[in-house]
């Protein structure tokens, strides 16, 4: 086993986007995210790799999405706002099935917002913004140690399915430093010489462009595209539970808030409560089923986050009509704290609805 | 057993310096730990400040509403974070930049004129490494060995700066209590 270190969670996916092959960064600087730039900008250099720092976010993407039709492993990072300016390439590059990285390390919204902890771009992670049906494997971390392992996963996601993978990280993660173990890559590499443009020769000619006069055309390929979303469904569903398995209540919560939840959920063991918790994973594809099974034993959930309610309704549409969810949310500003959680739940409790704080 | 620490100062004190060594000989205690740091570092002159959680369990308590340890290096540091000291907690203090008084009286105090005592050493930069001397101390269980890795680890380029900090630790370390 590697020996442990202190990384940042930045540095972390930094380190991991070069162990798994990132052979291509393009970026613009933004806080909570810099340091992934930062580092990669003399780490690329050393190992002559290409490293862009561009001219503004809508470039970093672009020059993501035409590095990505080489066949090579590329990732661009940015946050919040500014991974807005990406939603129009992050749909072109679905429709040109492009395997694009690209890491969003979150801060406070809407607008410019601030700097500040959030986890307000679930809705822009998991629905998006750009036109047309498509969709983004969407992951989250809620751990230094997972923002190793899910960069590796994020690249492979990517190549597996030729599609754009974001890597949704909450800033807290971004900024705090954990002891870790860098691991080898676990995955495999994907063979992308049937569709890449590497120069015809010895080949007919290739193109990928998303642009499709032939309306019968049009739809063919939106439903091959559709086809390769129920598979990605299928097959990639991930998620963790703790201590849910007869559970009396249990919290949803994604990222970082997920382990705010499980000393909730400790706090209320040493009461006699039965608190479980189920984070999602993967946010796209978002684990409905499990969370439905789950809802024919447990008949009251709260689904916790630093926001207003974002993934509240993925989890309302997922449950049985025979539970029910309470929200508990605070938009971005101040961190909700554990103690703020356990107040809200007890309000709940005394019967007092609360849908934020 | 969660503990958690607020270090706290302005840039160019050393703050982040000792805050990550802090980190790291948790970690090379085999210790779960959680290191954040403040915006404002990169100014010399700048408020920083750093927050650490250390247990032996995964920490799931990212942000605290108060800790156990708050180690102020200036004034304005002890006068933003003495509410966020828990109660019978311990803020040590630099008292060669902040005065002595002792506002609450559900916390215990520690003065010490740290810049003083750098400066006697010849090297006012020691400041941080007395402080972190003072708070091992308070701890105990620190491996001394780990103690040297630590600032090994973070100060690995300024190889001449090493055996200087650990002068200053360990003369905080060494400091009595009564002294204070």
């Amino acid at each position: 086993m590697s020996e442990k270190v202190l990384l940042k969670g930045n540095i972390a996916i930094a380190k991991a986007a070069l162990n798994c092959g990132c052979s291509c960064y393009f970026g613009y600087p933004i806080t909570p995210q810099t340091e992934i730039g930062e580092y990669l900008s003399s780490k690329m250099q050393e190992k002559k790799l290409a490293y862009v720092c561009a001219e503004s976010e809508v470039a970093a993407i672009n020059m993501a999405l035409g590095a990505a039709t080489s066949g090579a492993k590329v990732m661009t990072s940015s946050s919040s706002c500014a991974v807005s300016l990406m939603q129009e390439a992050l749909s072109y590059a679905s429709s040109d099935e492009l395997p694009i990285v690209l890491v969003n390390v979150m801060r406070a919204g809407p607008g410019q917002g601030y700097i500040f902890p959030s986890q307000g771009d679930y809705n822009q992670a998991t629905i998006g913004g750009g036109n047309g049906d498509y969709k983004i494997i969407a992951l989250s971390p809620s751990s230094v140690q997972e923002c190793v392992d899910m960069t590796y996963k994020v690249f492979y996601l990517a190549q597996k399915y030729r599609n754009p993978v974001i890597l949704l990280v909450d800033g807290l993660l971004g900024q705090m430093a954990e002891p870790i173990t860098i691991e080898d890559n676990p995955y495999p590499n994907i063979d992308n010489s049937s569709w890449i443009l590497n120069g015809a020769k010895n080949r007919a000619s290739r193109n990928i462009h998303s642009l499709e006069p032939n309306p019968k055309k049009l739809e063919e390929h939106t439903l091959k595209l559709h086809k390769k979303y129920l598979e990605i469904e299928k097959n990639e569903v991930d998620w963790e539970e703790y201590n849910c398995e007869n559970a009396d209540y249990i919290i949803t919560a994604f990222g970082s808030m997920a382990r705010i939840a499980k000393g909730v959920s400790d706090y209320y063991k040493t009461k006699g409560v039965n608190f479980g918790v189920f984070r999602p994973k993967t946010l796209y594809p978002f684990p409905y089923e499990r969370l439905r099974e789950l809802s024919k034993k447990t008949k009251v959930f709260f689904d916790v986050e630093m926001n207003l309610g974002q993934m509240h309704k993925d989890v309302c549409q997922a449950i049985s009509q025979n539970s029910q969810v309470f929200f508990i949310g605070r938009p971005a500003g101040e961190w909700l704290k554990q103690d703020e959680i356990i107040k809200a739940i007890d309000k709940i409790f005394e019967g007092q609805y609360a849908t934020s704080i | 057993m969660i503990k958690s620490f607020i270090i706290s100062g302005s840039g160019g004190q050393g703050v982040l310096s000792i805050g990550s060594i802090l980190a790291n000989i948790f970690m090379l205690n085999n210790l779960f730990v959680t290191y954040c740091t403040c915006y404002g570092a990169e100014m010399r002159g700048g408020a920083v400040n750093c927050e650490i959680n250390m247990s032996d369990k995964e920490i799931n308590t990212l942000q605290n509403e108060k800790v156990d340890f708050v180690v102020a290096l200036n004034q304005a540091s002890f006068d933003k974070f003495i509410s966020k000291v828990k109660e019978n907690g311990t803020m040590i203090i630099n008292s060669s930049l902040a005065k002595i008084l002792k506002p609450r009286n559900d916390i215990k105090y520690i003065f010490m004129p740290f810049s003083e005592e750098a400066t006697k050493m010849g090297d006012i930069r020691m400041t941080n490494s007395i402080a972190l001397g003072i708070l091992a101390k308070l701890l105990g269980g620190f491996n001394f060995e780990n103690v040297k890795k630590g600032y090994e680890k973070i100060l690995s380029t300024k190889t001449e700066l090493i055996q200087k900090n650990i002068e200053a630790y360990l003369l905080g370390y060494n400091y009595k209590m009564g002294e204070m």
